[in-house]
């Protein structure tokens, strides 16, 4: 792999740009500012130029193409070539738009909501290693930054739906925070046995790890990666957990008296946390930039988008397939189901990290544990399903038919019975 | 709990412009947190007075308000109606007229079926992939009632003692075509929802109505057979032929919204037999009987009724042997149906409120008039 | 096939369960005294023979010097469908007893009959105008409701303008 040099303008090495600027601001003013100034201003320029736009566009115009070829429908197709630049347009459109603001609402912290829930979805990316040495901020615990980071739009969202002032959007607002509330314990569980079995809390850390041992992280702890999926599609109120905007049920939750750019900042930093967490997904559990010795082929930060869109495929796969589950549902689900999950998996692998410390076993020895850990996974998700009594619904899925009209058939009457 | 807890029900308008009301159709829900304690349904947005304006126009100028009820199932409505005027004056239909009036009523049947089965998939969060499936196959119903008539929504196809003209050439391939993709989409629909977990999390035990209730509630169509009452006015009092049909009436178990959805994707099954058994029958002769065109029934009442998509619709005639009805009233399943609507929402949460209202397949145009 | 019961049939029926209970019988429906109507009713609907499980239909006809309801009742498991009839005494108050106790299905056909027509369905639940607003002057369905602006009387051959037509005389409707 060629070496990164130390122009700014390589960004092969995130640091050097943030590098670059330091000193520039270090011969004209006070040191203690540059070290404060020089990584935002790296960073932000950075993300703005790059990442941003094309991570947006991709998953805006991605999203909406995908989800109109699971619904029969064409998508996008007519700004542009083959409708590309239809994000584009949108965004001009909102930017022309009218941003409303109810008589009766809290103006200040209305207009206030879009700016907090933008600003944590682009420092979200700062710890995301994109390459090698590609991070921007390689924090030595960029694990919990990351976590503590994520946690930040609840409360614009809460922002939002209280100083809307209207009843769709405290519902919703209400509904963000106990599933932020519920779905951040087994999420924090599931990504405290991914530290304790790498050994860092640190993401390019974790990354290196999973690229010496020669195995991601989602084969040695499956149940943490499912878990970590729902936890995540959760947060970000993607169906099948949608309901903080379910939009059949309280129209478009703290959303609903949201209009023009205002409207746009939400819908557009929505994707941009999809993407964060895509790119989380991808960094701890498949790899990051590493596959098995292709990185030396291909650009790493390539290997680690593909991996970021897959993780967000599935994201959209699920929004087109399937229904909403209901709150009281979705919190039962957390609690009684994911809870005692992710304890489970954080003593299994503790209980390996330790083994394998301790026993002097070699770096084999994960393969040894993967599989260990995909059949205990599978075997705890069933148990624990049967022990809180779940069976499986045994009624038949197609009516029963009647030959004759007449007045109510009893379930036992054979004459009209089920298939 | 509760004593430490003090909670405060507060009133939550669902609609009148909600994603989930099907037009302007509006619940005051009383709500305790989550919880419905009361709801109340306001009606009356899209009120036109159709029975009143009926009173003044002859029984043919009639047929098109017919049309502008049930705007999704113009073809039943106008059949209705035809038919209870028929009934008052003693018309017969010729037997292509009868063919073709089935096939119409079964494909707007299928129609409605799929914009109601969408729409349920819809409530339950199933975002518009089922929907939009569904409505690809009733464009195509669509396309054909507009070839066959002219319009694609209000079709103002049938007239009375028949329909307004015969098939268009090419009419038969056309529905033959589009059968095997329609059976195709019902199969797509219930693989993606009938088994699904989470489908069944929401529509289970959810809204649910017991055959005593639906009996005494006046229900009918899906609402009456998703709570295992085998009724069907095609079977149990045939109109235009449906005798010599053969399909069966699909009934649920326990009455609760999941049945009504199956109850709703099976009927669509039965309906294309019907529209194939139609097509392979359609008898030749004239398509209409000759009627004047300023019919005066003898003095008396009718009271006519077929089965609609959404259930019992009836047309009560009377006629003073005046050129216009006496009186006109119909019969709306959309609004009887919604009389167990407190018994479905209260005690549930808002999201299993939507799903009940969104498994009785209401059209307001067809509940205000 | 459904069949139909024949008024007089009917008739009969009524007067064994509930005596007293039937003003006039006709082929095609049987006229119920309002005073014993839903007794009757909830009578012929806990009938074995006649078991009106199913209030089909409700509605109003005004026949100028009062009104008429008329239920379509049915029962399910025999397949027949009757037509009864409740008049009310006059068209100044007019009321007739509410049968929602008797059929749930009543609920919305007896409000809507309220709001069109203004008859009072003595013991209805929550009687109110559900189509029209509060404060609506006057009952549409009505026959001396005028229908449109500038005096306009219901009926054909009448515009804007004309003389206007000698007030109906009052004709039975069989």
């Amino acid at each position: 792999m060629p070496t990164a040099t130390d122009h700014w303008y390589d960004f092969r090495d995130l640091s050097n740009l943030s590098r670059v600027i330091l000193e520039g601001i270090d011969s004209v003013g006070p040191s203690e500012l540059a070290y404060l100034v020089a990584p935002l201003i790296g960073f932000v320029a950075f993300f703005l130029v790059f990442v941003l736009p094309s991570q947006l566009f991709l998953g805006v115009y991605g999203e909406r193409r995908i989800i109109g070829r699971m619904q029969a429908r064409k998508g996008p197709n007519r700004v542009g070539p083959l409708g590309l630049l239809q994000p584009l347009a949108d965004a001009v459109k909102l930017l022309q738009k009218e941003a409303l603001t109810p008589a009766r609402a809290d103006r200040a912290i209305m207009w206030a909501a879009p700016i907090f829930f933008v600003a944590p979805a682009v420092l979200l990316f700062a710890v995301i290693p994109f390459g090698p040495r590609m991070v921007f901020a390689d924090l030595p615990a960029g694990l919990i930054f990351f976590i503590a980071v994520s946690g930040l739009p609840v409360l614009a969202a809460f922002m939002a739906g209280w100083g809307s002032n209207n009843k769709y959007s405290l519902f919703g607002a209400m509904r963000v925070v106990a599933m932020s509330v519920s779905y951040e314990v087994p999420l924090v569980l599931m990504l405290l046995g991914v530290a304790v079995f790498a050994n860092t809390l640190s993401l390019p850390g974790i990354v290196l790890f999973q690229a010496e041992v020669n195995l991601w992280l989602v084969f040695m702890m499956p149940l943490a990666f499912a878990v970590y999926f729902i936890c995540v599609s959760a947060e970000l109120n993607r169906t099948p957990t949608d309901i903080a905007e379910a939009e059949s049920e309280i129209v478009a939750g703290y959303l609903t008296e949201y209009s023009g750019m205002k409207w746009g900042l939400f819908y557009g930093m929505d994707i941009g946390y999809a993407l964060a967490a895509s790119a989380f997904a991808a960094t701890v559990f498949l790899g990051g930039w590493s596959m098995w010795g292709l990185e030396q082929w291909v650009p790493p930060w390539l290997i680690f988008v593909a991996k970021t869109h897959l993780f967000y495929f599935v994201f959209i796969w699920t929004r087109g397939t399937l229904p909403r589950l209901r709150v009281d549902q979705l919190m039962g689900f957390a609690w009684k189901f994911l809870l005692p999950l992710a304890v489970f998996n954080l003593f299994l692998v503790a209980l390996e990290r330790l083994l394998w410390a301790e026993a002097d076993l070699g770096d084999g020895i994960v393969f040894a544990f993967a599989a260990v850990n995909i059949a205990l996974s599978a075997v705890a998700v069933w148990g624990w399903a049967r022990l809180l009594g779940y069976r499986p619904e045994r009624m038949p899925t197609r009516p029963r038919l009647a030959r004759e009209a007449g007045g109510y058939v009893p379930l036992d009457d054979p004459a009209a019975g089920g298939r | 709990m509760n004593d430490v807890v003090q909670s405060e029900p507060f009133v939550m308008n669902i609609g009148p412009q909600h994603p989930s009301t099907h037009g302007v159709f509006r619940v005051k829900a009383t709500v305790d947190g989550e919880r419905v304690v009361d709801a109340e349904m306001v009606i009356g947005y899209l009120h036109r007075s159709m029975e009143k304006l009926a009173e003044e126009r002859t029984y043919t100028q009639n047929i098109p308000f017919t049309d502008r009820t049930d705007y999704l199932s113009s073809m039943s409505n106008n059949l209705g109606y035809c038919l209870a005027v028929e009934k008052l004056a003693g018309i017969e239909t010729p037997p292509r007229g009868q063919a073709i009036r089935v096939i119409m009523a079964e494909l707007q049947r299928l129609a409605s079926h799929c914009m109601g089965a969408g729409a349920f998939a819809n409530d339950t969060g199933a975002w518009q992939t089922p929907i939009m499936w569904f409505m690809r196959e009733r464009e195509k119903i669509l396309d054909i009632f507009e070839m066959t008539s002219g319009a694609r929504l209000t079709c103002n196809y049938m007239r009375i003692g028949g329909v307004a003209f015969d098939l268009p050439p090419g009419f038969e391939e056309r529905v033959r075509e589009f059968i095997a993709p329609m059976r195709q989409t019902i199969a797509d629909g219930e693989g993606l929802l009938s088994g699904n977990e989470i489908f069944l999390a929401r529509a289970r035990d959810v809204a649910v109505v017991p055959h005593e209730l639906a009996i005494n509630a006046s229900l009918s169509g899906p609402m009456l057979r998703g709570s295992g009452v085998a009724w069907d006015i095609r079977k149990a009092d045939p109109y235009c032929g449906y005798e010599q049909y053969e399909f069966d009436i699909p009934i649920g178990y326990r009455g609760d919204a999941y049945d009504r959805f199956i109850v709703r994707l099976e009927e669509m099954r039965q309906s294309l037999r019907i529209v194939e058994q139609a097509l392979d029958g359609l008898p030749g002769g004239p398509h209409s009987t000759e009627v004047p065109l300023a019919l005066r029934p003898p003095a008396g009442e009718a009271y006519a009724r077929i089965e609609s998509p959404r259930g019992e619709l009836g047309y009560y005639l009377v006629s003073d042997e005046g050129p216009s009805p006496y009186r006109f009233h119909i019969r709306p399943p959309s609004l009887i149906n919604l009389s167990v609507l407190r018994e479905m929402t209260v005690g549930g949460s808002i999201a299993d409120a939507i799903v009940a209202l969104g498994s009785i397949d209401i059209v307001v145009g067809e509940i205000d008039r | 096939m459904t069949r139909w019961w024949d008024g007089v049939e009917l008739a009969r029926v009524a007067e064994r369960l509930v005596p007293g209970s039937v003003a006039r019988a006709e082929a095609g429906a049987c006229l119920l005294r309002p005073e014993r109507a839903v007794e009757t009713l909830r009578a012929l609907r806990d009938d074995a023979e006649t078991d009106f499980a199913h209030l089909t239909n409700l509605c109003a006809v005004d026949l100028w010097d009062r009104f008429e309801v008329v239920y379509h009742v049915q029962s399910l498991v025999r397949n027949r469908i009757a037509c009864l009839k409740v008049e009310t005494a006059d068209r100044e108050s007019p009321a007739v007893p509410s049968v929602t106790e008797v059929w749930q299905g009543a609920w919305l056909q007896e409000s809507e009959a309220y709001d069109l027509f203004g008859i009072r369905f003595e013991g209805h639940p929550n009687l109110q105008r559900i189509l029209l607003w509060d404060g609506y002057p006057g009952h549409p369905l009505r026959k001396d409701f005028l229908a449109m602006p500038g005096g306009l009387q219901p009926g054909l051959n009448e515009f804007a303008g004309a003389a206007p037509r000698p007030e109906p005389p009052v004709r039975p409707v069989p």
